[in-house]
């Protein structure tokens, strides 16, 4: 029933959509919808598809808070084609945007916001990599996947630096997720929890698998993250990554630990990605085997540590009593 | 216009690829989605429908494709601002008149400056026009600001 009154809306919409868009230079007050169908609608007339055009009404982001007064008010005088693109807009809202390659094989537009768009063309571009490298090229290639002109690479003005960084945050991103995956798999009772030595190994281990299709372009990448004016975001990435590692890991400390903690895994972290690059056994076997060693020797040093303090204190307790032995046998204990 | 930048290019060896054609900014003899930029330079204030312009130019572009517009604009730094108003109103026109003979137009090249539309503002022109990442570039302190939009 639900699903019968979203087609019919949908239907109004699309018939709505083809008056609005049919006389664009004659109703500039709607343009602003219009804008934003512009690309959508013409394909939704051709294809008679019923997915999600982009909403500029329920969209939360800072770009869309611009028009979403602008647009309200046009809702408000009442027209009745817009009121009612804004409903299906708003319902499918909640379902996940469609990815660019449709049944079709054409490249659909639909984004929320220029964020989202970049992303994709960003996303596009990686596979250009392995021929262009970390390059403006490589983003012109992906708008080029995408439909768009190659001018559009003159949005990212950081250029490379955009397209590695947003790499970097993409496969952080899919490794907070495969932790949090384990996470729910261990509280479910389906997996056993692994020790924090194992588990931060595993988790490099996934982390550095991803870059092997670009791992002969990486140093390249490397270099580009260590410019100037990338630091402060390339060293932001690392530490959010570390940080979610030791967190998953069951990290709770709330004293100094937390910094040698950290500090400790980012050294591995680092050393490891670089024994990577020049790592030509077959599946990077010496790099892991590197990183286990690593790893044990950080683990060793805990123990070692622990270890002396104890000794320490026997030590020290031993002295005084010691001390208080000399004190008795002198004399000078008791007092006359 | 068009006889001095045809005599340039051939001057410089480029002739092939370059089409020259008179239009109207408001009304462009192209059809849609056909350039990959879109560029104005010192032209945008004359039009008589600015936001006329700017949709055409929409039209005209690509998905993707680079709107720059590079216009005279209002000077950021009070100081300045005074000192530029002082040499566009008291100096500008009596070079003309000196140099080109002509006081009448320079006249109306200073006044068109201050009526057209500052940088935030005009920003806004192009939002509205229909360009995303809309972005602009003050050089010499605002005379003249650099705008970019993009058809997405």
């Amino acid at each position: 029933m639900a699903a019968l009154l979203r087609a019919l809306r949908v239907g109004r919409a699309l018939r709505g959509l083809g008056s609005v868009v049919s006389t664009p230079a004659a109703q500039p007050p709607c343009s602003n919808l219009t804008r934003g169908f512009h690309r959508a609608a013409l394909r939704l007339q051709d294809e008679s598809k019923a997915d999600k055009p982009p909403s500029s009404s329920p969209s939360s982001t800072p770009y869309h808070e611009h028009y979403r007064a602008h647009s309200a008010e046009q809702e408000a005088a009442g027209a009745p084609q817009e009121h009612s693109v804004s409903e299906p807009a708003a319902e499918e809202a909640s379902r996940p945007n469609t990815s660019y390659q449709d049944q079709s094989g054409e490249q659909g537009e639909e984004y929320e916001t220029e964020e989202q768009l970049q992303a994709r063309i960003l996303t596009a571009a990686l596979e250009f990599i392995p021929l262009h490298g970390w390059t403006v090229e490589a983003i012109a290639a992906g708008t080029e996947m995408l439909g768009l002109s190659s001018a559009s690479t003159g949005m990212f003005y950081n250029g490379a630096g955009d397209l590695v960084l947003h790499f970097v945050s993409q496969c952080n991103s899919q490794l907070t997720d495969i932790l949090a995956e384990q996470h729910n798999q261990i509280q479910l009772g389906q997996a056993e929890p692994k020790k924090p030595a194992e588990f931060l190994r595993d988790a490099v281990e996934t982390r550095l698998r991803m870059y092997i299709p670009y791992i002969e372009t990486w140093p390249q990448a490397m270099s580009i993250l260590l410019l100037p004016h990338n630091i402060p975001d390339s060293l932001k990435h690392l530490s959010t990554l570390v940080d979610d590692m030791w967190y998953y890991a069951g990290d709770r400390s709330t004293d100094m630990n937390w910094y040698t903690k950290r500090a400790a895994l980012t050294g591995i972290y680092n050393t490891t990605e670089l024994v990577m690059l020049q790592d030509s056994s077959s599946d990077f076997q010496d790099t892991w085997d590197f990183l286990d060693n690593r790893i044990q020797d950080v683990v060793n040093m805990a123990t070692t540590a622990k270890q002396v303090q104890a000794t320490g204190e026997t030590v020290v307790q031993g002295l005084m009593g010691a001390a208080v032995t000399l004190k008795n046998l002198t004399g000078l204990n008791q007092r006359r | 216009m068009l006889r001095v930048g045809k005599q340039k290019a051939d001057g410089l060896g480029v002739s092939a690829g370059l089409s020259w054609v008179v239009g109207d900014a408001e009304e462009l003899p192209f059809d849609d989605d056909q350039f990959d930029i879109y560029t104005i330079a010192f032209g945008i204030r004359n039009v008589t429908h600015i936001d006329q312009a700017l949709q055409e130019a929409l039209r005209v572009l690509k998905p993707g494709g680079r709107f720059m517009c590079l216009e005279f604009s209002k000077v950021t730094n009070p100081v300045l601002a005074r000192l530029y108003d002082a040499y566009s109103f008291q100096m500008i026109p009596v070079l003309g008149e000196v140099i080109a003979g002509d006081w009448k137009s320079y006249q109306y090249l200073v006044e068109s400056i201050r009526k057209f539309p500052d940088q935030e503002e005009f920003k806004g022109m192009i939002e509205d026009a229909g360009f995303y990442s809309v972005k602009y570039y003050n050089l010499t302190g605002g005379v003249v600001a650099l705008h970019s939009g993009f058809k997405l």
